[in-house]
């Protein structure tokens, strides 16, 4: 290689380093592109056989948009009022709730008393419940900035969709023009590679995500069991976190199902509903939509998770995992090359 | 009638034109004319030229170029070394390559000498067509080069939105594959009786 081989390389290096930094720097500009370019590249399939010899390409694309969009709203909007009221019950049991736990608290520590002689001075239900009426209370406070974050991300998402759909081709190609000749092939690979299994794999659970919440919220519906909905919701929500999404969803379920006087809230049939879902979610859709194309250890998906979390929050736990599947795949192809050339 | 007076009559009989010109394929067609006054060579006269797309239609060629990548090396710039994984097939749009076999990784040497293609030849089918490829051999521009190359992720794409000219192109690449055999197999079967004529003098 000669110098100015490595002065291109070097520049282009540094310049990918840059953007990096940028889109830490700005995540309001950069979550929503992010968003953005998951839709992208879930419609993409879907774009390319709509616009493959179509002379109204614009109208295509912008056709496309808005199914995406309401694709991806619908389920939302159509649930929110039933969430609404499932919400606002759950909110207005709260006083409940703390008395219950309250009551239950104070009798473990009267056993233990008579049991053991021990007496315990903490009052662990009260904080909790403060600490949740508090975040409540933030919640509350911050709902314009949130209601702002909304406004934005809904003029955002849509113009980058755009801008994906009509000049993807052209940006792509110039980004690709700009990688040194050294580096080339192999990234450009690579970065196919990342792309087809980042957008097959948002879509595989997006898919699954809506199956099991609709087996969830349908087996609740079906037994009577209170807030089917937003239960349904977070299980669906939840389980798009592997392995432990599925136990983080029945968490609402459980304290529902503790603290209801109702005697038809039956524990057991609620519970049913919930592994069944999770069985058919373990047994047909994960096999069928999923794990062909992450095929990673499950210490490695739990671990990633905990990474994911630490850096950036929900999303981080779910977009981590298609990114830990493509730097393994970035390893594979070095340590391929390092065991010829050494 | 010529193009524009046909327009003109549509637009005064106050009958519809067609909604909107399709500017890249005028433009293609334009460059594609043989009366074209451009001496720049177009990609469509370049592959005209190569025997593997010369059986596409003009329109075929002009969805081909769609997924090419045109790279631009210089003189001992390397291409690609002896053993990294191949993922694409080049045609020299202008230039020439070098070709050299038995490349040392640890010395950096280029290694034996084993041909020299120019512009119009192709190189680098195998990575295209095999699930791990490794190549074969260092490829290095001979002087400043454009190559025109397909690589792995263009050919999917090319068979997904335009199925019948991936498969054509795949037929192709296959007839080369196929054309490379038979020349190994006549060349093996020539060293084998010189092997034999050798033992026999021995």
């Amino acid at each position: 290689m000669n110098r100015n081989q490595k002065i291109k390389l070097y520049l282009f290096l540094f310049l990918l380093a840059a953007a990096v930094v940028f889109a830490v720097l700005f995540p309001r500009l950069t979550l929503p592109f992010g968003f953005a370019y998951i839709i992208y590249l879930m419609s993409r399939p879907f774009a390319l056989r709509l616009t493959t010899g179509s002379r109204k390409q614009r109208l295509s694309y912008f056709a496309l948009i808005m199914v995406s969009l309401t694709f991806l709203c619908f389920p939302l909007f159509a649930t929110l009022n039933s969430v609404d009221t499932d919400f606002s019950g759950l909110s207005n049991q709260l006083p409940e709730v703390q008395k219950v736990l309250q009551d239950k608290f104070f009798a473990l520590k009267v056993m233990v008393f008579e049991k053991y002689g021990i007496r315990i001075n903490i009052d662990p239900v009260t904080y909790i419940m403060s600490k949740v009426e508090s975040q409540g209370s933030i919640l509350v406070s911050h709902f314009p900035d949130y209601l702002s974050s909304l406004f934005e991300w809904m003029l955002l998402v849509p113009m980058f969709l755009y801008f994906f759909f009509m000049e993807s081709k052209n940006s792509s190609r110039s980004f690709l023009e700009s990688v040194p000749n050294s580096i080339f092939e192999k990234s450009y690979v690579l970065f196919s590679q990342f792309n087809a299994k980042f957008g097959e794999y948002i879509i595989a659970k997006f898919i699954e995500a809506t199956i099991l919440g609709t087996l969830v919220t349908l087996g609740l519906l079906l037994v009577g069991f209170p807030y089917p909905f937003i239960l349904g919701f977070v299980a669906g929500v939840t389980n798009i976190l592997p392995y432990i999404g599925p136990v983080i969803g029945f968490v609402p379920a459980l304290f529902v199902a503790l603290l209801s006087k109702d005697p038809n809230v039956s524990m057991l049939s609620m519970f049913l509903i919930y592994a069944i879902a999770n069985l058919i979610d373990m047994i047909l859709v994960f096999p069928l939509l999923v794990s062909k194309i992450v095929n990673l250890h499950p210490i490695v998906v739990v671990v990633s998770i905990i990474i994911g979390s630490q850096l950036a929050g929900i999303v981080g736990m779910i977009v981590i995992i298609p990114f830990i599947a493509f730097f393994k795949l970035l390893f594979k192809e070095i340590y391929k090359d390092l065991s010829v050339h050494l | 009638m010529s193009y524009e007076k046909e327009m003109m009559a549509k637009i005064s009989k106050g009958e519809p034109t067609a909604d909107r010109l399709d500017i890249p394929l005028l433009k293609y067609l334009w460059d594609a004319s043989p009366l074209s006054f451009l001496t720049k060579e177009s990609y469509h006269d370049f592959f005209k030229k190569i025997s593997v797309i010369s059986s596409f239609s003009d329109n075929e060629v002009r969805l081909f170029t769609k997924f090419l990548h045109r790279r631009e090396f210089m003189t001992n710039e390397m291409i690609f070394k002896q053993g990294d994984s191949g993922y694409g097939f080049y045609f020299i749009f202008s230039g020439s390559v070098n070709i050299y076999a038995n490349h040392n990784a640890q010395t950096e040497e280029q290694g034996d000498f084993v041909i020299r293609l120019d512009k119009c030849q192709y190189f680098g089918e195998m990575g295209l067509l095999e699930e791990f490829n490794r190549r074969s051999a260092t490829v290095v521009a001979a002087e400043n080069t454009i190559l025109l190359g397909i690589f792995k992720p263009d050919l999917e794409r090319m068979l997904e939105s335009y199925p019948v000219l991936g498969a054509k192109f795949l037929r192709e690449t296959a007839l080369i594959m196929a054309n490379r055999m038979g020349q190994l197999t006549r060349e093996i079967i020539i060293l084998k009786k010189k092997m034999r004529e050798l033992e026999q003098r021995i």
